[in-house]
């Protein structure tokens, strides 16, 4: 028998019992949601938490996705295997969930991790993390003495690093109502589809008024820094264009590797990464226009 | 309680670890056990109720081999830990069919020579019963996405999909259990 890691686990009873813990016990604890990042980081012995604080007992609380008020408001502990059976995806505005859902590692682990455990462990690799990040959302933190809203892209500060103090536990993500004409993708290109990390990942949202580009947000695994970024400056040079090939030429393959930085490591070189952002990207505007006019709704990358 | 060690040098803290009683419902007997909270659920049903189905592949969530159904999810038992499945439901291999049985899936494993080495074969008929239980007619795309995550070294991957089409038609057809000996029979197995 392979013991991972000896810890002691606390079973809270309720959110505040879990806040009042971690105000306790906050920098020796570790917050575990699906357990599919944290146990295994356990194993590898890169995090030696003397306690973990269960959450899955909150999940009467935090296991929701709601509509209502021009938001969408998903659930910390909402499952990816839940977030899919909400139906939100089968709205057309959110087929970049059903993208998501596809390429999301296994049906065994879908049914165990959490959004909010995508968000908290703060990989970059992350396809919800990156797909919420193209939906601007924001994320809602927790404490016994308050709480805040911080917006994804504002929330992590390198690999596996966030804003969050010790103290703090994500309970909801919110995004608000895209508008009519408006879809979402998620592409990720990968040795094999699924159930590995991607060498480049691009969520991508857009709003289509007409022919013109009414609003754009693109997100990918990294622009340089180890977490998830927004390519702001692509967005601002395609914002009010017209929607045109030679437009969206120009913007993957002259206007994006002027703010993004990849890097080399044993997996791919930074050259090739580059290469596949831009192809990505432009698969990606492809497919949400497709995906705005009624066409395919899934299809693979 | 946390009790410090009197040495100088650094300071070594020896946690006690209680232990904590949960009751999960296996193959359909309800089990109280004791268990370490940092246990997991592979743990419980394999050194501690003997089931010898529930195999440790990468420990980490990847292969698929460790996979029981809980509560009607298809769960990695070595990602869970084992307090989780307090008061829940857990099926194994050995619950799928009574005594002296086989259940449709295996016939159609067994039909197909899906199997070849077998270490994986727990978590894949497991996967597949999740998946007939779910859609009791899937599509190939469909038994592709649901079996994904099962890593099987032999490569039977395309007889994979051939039996889970076999096993649906089996269960369609009400077959859902086959009498041991009459599968040996038909199929000259010994053992």
């Amino acid at each position: 028998m392979i013991n991972i890691l000896r810890f002691n686990v606390y079973i809270p009873s309720s959110l505040e019992d879990a806040l009042e813990f971690l105000k306790r016990e906050g920098v020796e604890a570790a917050p575990m949601a699906g357990g599919t990042d944290l146990l295994v980081l356990m194993r590898d012995g890169v995090k030696r938490p003397r306690k973990v604080l269960d959450l899955w007992p909150l999940r009467r609380e935090l296991a929701f996705v709601k509509r209502g008020d021009g938001w969408v408001r998903i659930g910390a502990l909402t499952t990816i295997e839940e977030l899919n059976a909400s139906g939100l995806a089968r709205d057309r505005r959110y087929l970049g969930f059903m993208d998501a859902y596809k390429q999301f590692g296994a049906p065994y682990l879908r049914a165990i991790a959490t959004v909010g455990g995508n968000i908290g462990t703060a990989h970059p690799l992350s396809d919800v993390v990156i797909l919420l990040l193209a939906l601007d959302a924001e994320v809602r933190l927790v404490s016994v003495d308050g709480e805040r809203w911080v917006p994804l892209s504002k929330l992590f500060r390198g690999k596996r690093e966030t804003v969050l103090t010790p103290t703090e536990l994500i309970t909801e993500v919110r995004f608000k109502e895209t508008p009519k004409g408006s879809s979402t993708v998620l592409l990720k290109f990968d040795r094999r589809w699924g159930h590995s990390m991607g060498y480049v990942i691009v969520g991508a949202y857009m709003h289509l008024d007409g022919g013109r580009i009414a609003d754009v947000r693109l997100a990918f695994d990294s622009m340089g820094e180890p977490y998830p970024g927004r390519a702001f400056k692509t967005e601002d040079f395609l914002k009010g264009k017209e929607f045109r090939s030679e437009v969206i030429s120009e913007a993957c393959s002259n206007v994006l590797p002027r703010e993004m930085r990849r890097i080399d490591d044993y997996r791919a070189s930074a050259e090739y990464r580059l290469d596949l952002s831009k192809v990505l990207m432009k698969r990606a505007l492809l497919k949400i226009k497709s995906r705005i006019e009624g066409g395919e709704a899934y299809g693979g990358s | 309680m946390a009790v410090a060690k009197p040495e100088s040098g650094p300071r070594e803290v020896v946690e006690e670890y209680p232990d904590i009683k949960v009751r999960i419902t296996v193959n359909g007997v309800e089990r109280e056990v004791m268990v370490k909270p940092y246990e997991r659920l592979i743990d419980v049903l394999r050194y501690k109720l003997g089931l010898l189905s529930v195999k440790e592949g990468c420990g980490r969530g990847e292969c698929g081999t460790c996979v029981v159904i809980m509560d009607g999810h298809l769960v990695p038992s070595c990602m869970v830990l084992a307090i989780r499945a307090n008061g829940r439901e857990v099926v194994t291999l050995e619950g799928l069919a009574p005594e002296g049985m086989i259940h449709a899936v295996q016939k159609a494993f067994l039909d197909t020579l899906g199997v070849q080495c077998g270490f994986c074969f727990p978590g894949v008929i497991l996967a597949t019963k999740w998946l007939l239980d779910r859609n009791p007619d899937p599509s190939d795309e469909e038994i592709k996405d649901a079996l994904g995550g099962q890593l099987c070294r032999c490569g039977s991957y395309l007889r994979f999909v051939e039996a889970v089409k076999l096993a649906a038609k089996y269960i369609k057809e009400g077959r859902t259990y086959f009498d041991v000996e009459d599968v040996k029979k038909e199929l000259y197995l010994r053992g």
